[in-house]
């Protein structure tokens, strides 16, 4: 690793590094997934997430890293193919922060195996008169595939400095420090359109890169090709998901949640809090607030703690091992079709899968789809049928001790649903849906470094957004039991919920709670059930109708900033009846039938 | 369409969609109706141009190909706009 040109450089250098009214602003540039969140948590020690997929950053990220003696502030943004025309919503939101006098410096970080595109992009990036920086990450891989750069000499070409980086190691920051200093004005001649630029860019790559048939990466290239071959993938697919179940499923939502609730929580969190309580705590009305039916110990805390926490901790591990892989984007190839018939298409199984994890940051990701049709269905079929990993897991942890069966008719009927939802949208909103093309990621094993920080700070994320909400949430259950609300509620929707659904009264009040957060309204139902107060029709009627309704406030509010006020609303009002029709339709057709499960 | 792959294929050139899985070919244009002005804007963007050396990887579902060291994949009717001139490599 080494940094060239920077030395004779120095003593002409433009006097970037000056006094200055405010910081220096530097922003990371590139095309999407070539680690410029990678590079940005090295220089800011600031984790961003880092995944191996086109997507990941969809927002300005900013901080402070230290260059010399200077604090400068930097600016992660999210991935571009290009800064002209038709640019995606991601897209646009980097070309307006990096043309703007948000930006002094741009450092393009490039994938050293793609130098032809990246060099595309760097005779846009010039015209934006920016001092500059060229950076070739992941040198290794490319080694790897029998691809050499010649750094200097590109460098020469260019006139701005070149870095050679392994960012994933560590390697080439303070080479990158010292360029920083020496950054310029790239000297690309102005190009009249794309293929003007892609004739110059070819041409450099040829002149500056060297290329052996000698690849060493012979067992990745191999798996990539075995997920993306029906024949091969599909088994793959089922395999994967069946993991999925296991570790999730059956080790984090039954073996764990059982330790924690039973273990943990019954045997020694619960009594110390109701021992102390009842000795410290005078009044009757703040010991129940406490530790009584609906305590903020003895019902909100455990619910985020013993029943959810575990569950969304084993999720993350396995869900970041999958995104780290470069296996998700590929699942793409197969929902191509399928997503077709819902006007969207195979590109939007990232927000979707996503969605898995949390349906408020995935409605956020659609801002990587085409055109605004296509964020819009998305939007609403997250919202409509794509279970958090907290509900997926108590759907799991329920379904999964009835039968196989009860599991299947569930993902039938949501998936059903989703289809006829998305075929009709696809119909009703007018625009247009955008061709499929998408950029596989290589296969990768994942580092065991980023997947444990990348856990561990989406658990920690979790417990900040979610328990304080939990918390809150079982406050406001107690006093609107005490105020006599609850059997108001109860009153109020009975006519749906044991009417129409067939279901406990005491349900009313954990749909309700599934509104303000969907993982709530689900350990609500987890602990219904394991308590023996829902029948397998009741279970399975009941989860589908979570599943269905209305996502959680976080994620309708998250719509709004998306899509607006109207749109928001518009989306909650044609999934609630669709939620409980479905469910009023399941329960008539399985008493009608006389299913057991 | 099919006018303009007929016209085409007497010099050689076809459409990405007509090559077969490990077929080689440079790509000559992209693009042939102001309608897929926006797909050949993305397709330019991820390196798709003329000139750029591609391999077929894969036929079925969608088209899967190495454009240059980039790994893409593309519904078969984009991949009918893109033209390419096959050729044989060692």
């Amino acid at each position: 690793m080494s940094c060239h040109v920077i030395r004779e450089r120095a003593s002409q250098a433009a006097p970037v590094l000056t006094l200055r009214a405010r910081p220096l602003r530097i922003a990371l540039v590139g095309q999407p997934n070539v680690g410029k969140s990678v590079v940005f948590g090295h220089l800011t020690g600031r984790y961003v997430t880092v995944s191996n997929y086109p997507g990941t950053t969809v927002a300005i990220t900013k901080g402070r890293a230290l260059v010399g003696a200077e604090v400068c502030d930097l600016i992660d943004t999210p991935g571009v193919n290009t800064l002209d025309g038709h640019v995606s919503e991601d897209e646009r939101i980097t070309r307006d922060t990096i043309a703007g006098p948000d930006t002094d410096l741009i450092v393009q970080i490039a994938d050293a195996r793609n130098l032809r595109r990246a060099l595309m992009l760097t005779a846009q990036l010039a015209r934006l008169g920016k001092p500059m920086v060229l950076v070739l990450n992941m040198v290794d891989e490319a080694f790897a595939r029998g691809i050499v750069v010649d750094a200097p000499a590109l460098s020469e070409a260019l006139d701005v400095p070149v870095v050679e980086m392994v960012a994933v190691e560590g390697r080439g920051f303070s080479e990158l420090r010292d360029a920083l200093a020496s950054a310029s004005r790239p000297d690309v001649p102005a190009h009249p359109d794309a293929g003007a630029r892609a004739v110059w860019a070819g041409a450099l790559t040829e002149r500056v890169r060297r290329m052996s048939a000698l690849s060493l990466a012979r067992i990745p290239e191999a798996l990539a090709q075995a997920t993306r071959r029906p024949i091969t993938g599909i088994p793959i697919l089922v395999a994967v998901l069946y993991v999925l179940y296991l570790f999730v499923g059956v080790f984090g939502a039954q073996t764990l949640v059982g330790v924690m609730e039973k273990d943990v929580f019954g045997r020694a969190v619960n009594p110390a809090a109701v021992w102390v309580v009842e000795r410290a705590v005078p009044t009757a009305i703040a010991r129940d607030f406490l530790i009584g039916e609906y305590g903020v110990v003895t019902m909100g805390l455990t619910y985020a703690i013993a029943i959810v926490l575990p569950v969304v901790a084993t999720f993350f591990l396995m869900f970041g091992f999958l995104e780290d892989s470069g296996y998700i984007p590929r699942l793409a190839i197969f929902c191509d079709r399928i997503f077709r018939l819902m006007g969207l298409n195979g590109k939007a199984v990232l927000p979707m899968v996503l969605g898995l994890g949390c349906d408020t940051m995935a409605t956020m990701t659609t801002r990587i789809l085409g055109t605004p049709k296509e964020r819009l269905i998305a939007i609403l079929l997250l919202a409509l049928g794509v279970p958090c990993s907290a509900q997926l897991a108590t759907i799991m942890g329920i379904l999964g001790g009835i039968s196989f069966t009860a599991l299947a008719t569930l993902f039938g009927v949501v998936i059903a649903q989703m289809l006829a939802v998305g075929w009709l949208a696809a119909r009703v909103i007018s625009g247009e849906r955008s061709p499929f093309v998408l950029e596989l990621p290589p296969i990768r094993w994942p580092r065991i470094g980023n997947l444990v920080t990348k856990t561990r700070v989406r658990v920690w994320w979790y417990l900040g957004e979610a328990v304080p909400l939990f918390l809150a949430g079982t406050a406001l259950l107690f006093v609107l039991d005490r105020v006599g609300a609850l059997t108001l509620v109860a009153a109020a929707t009975r006519p749906v919920v044991t009417g129409l659904l067939g279901l406990p009264e005491s349900t009313a009040q954990i749909l309700v709670m599934g509104f303000l957060r969907r993982d709530y309204g689900a350990a609500g139902l987890f602990h219904l059930a394991r308590s023996g107060r829902l029948t397998t029709v009741q279970s399975v009627v009941a989860l589908t109708v979570m599943t269905l309704f209305v996502p959680c406030i976080a994620s309708f509010f998250m719509m709004v900033r998306e899509r607006g006020l109207r749109t928001g609303v518009a989306i909650v009002a044609v999934i609630t009846p669709i939620a409980i029709g479905t469910g009023a339709g399941l329960n008539y057709v399985f008493h009608f039938l006389g299913v057991q499960f | 369409m099919s006018f303009i792959s007929l016209a085409f294929s007497s010099d050689g050139v076809r459409p990405l969609s007509a090559l077969a899985e490990g077929e080689h070919a440079v790509v000559v244009s992209v693009g042939s109706d102001p309608s897929a002005e926006p797909a050949a804007e993305r397709l330019c963007a991820l390196g798709v141009t003329h000139g750029a050396r591609v391999t077929v990887l894969q036929t079925f579902p969608g088209i899967v190909f190495l454009c240059d060291q980039t790994e893409l994949v593309v519904e078969r009717a984009l991949a009918r706009e893109i033209f390419v001139r096959a050729e044989v490599r060692s």
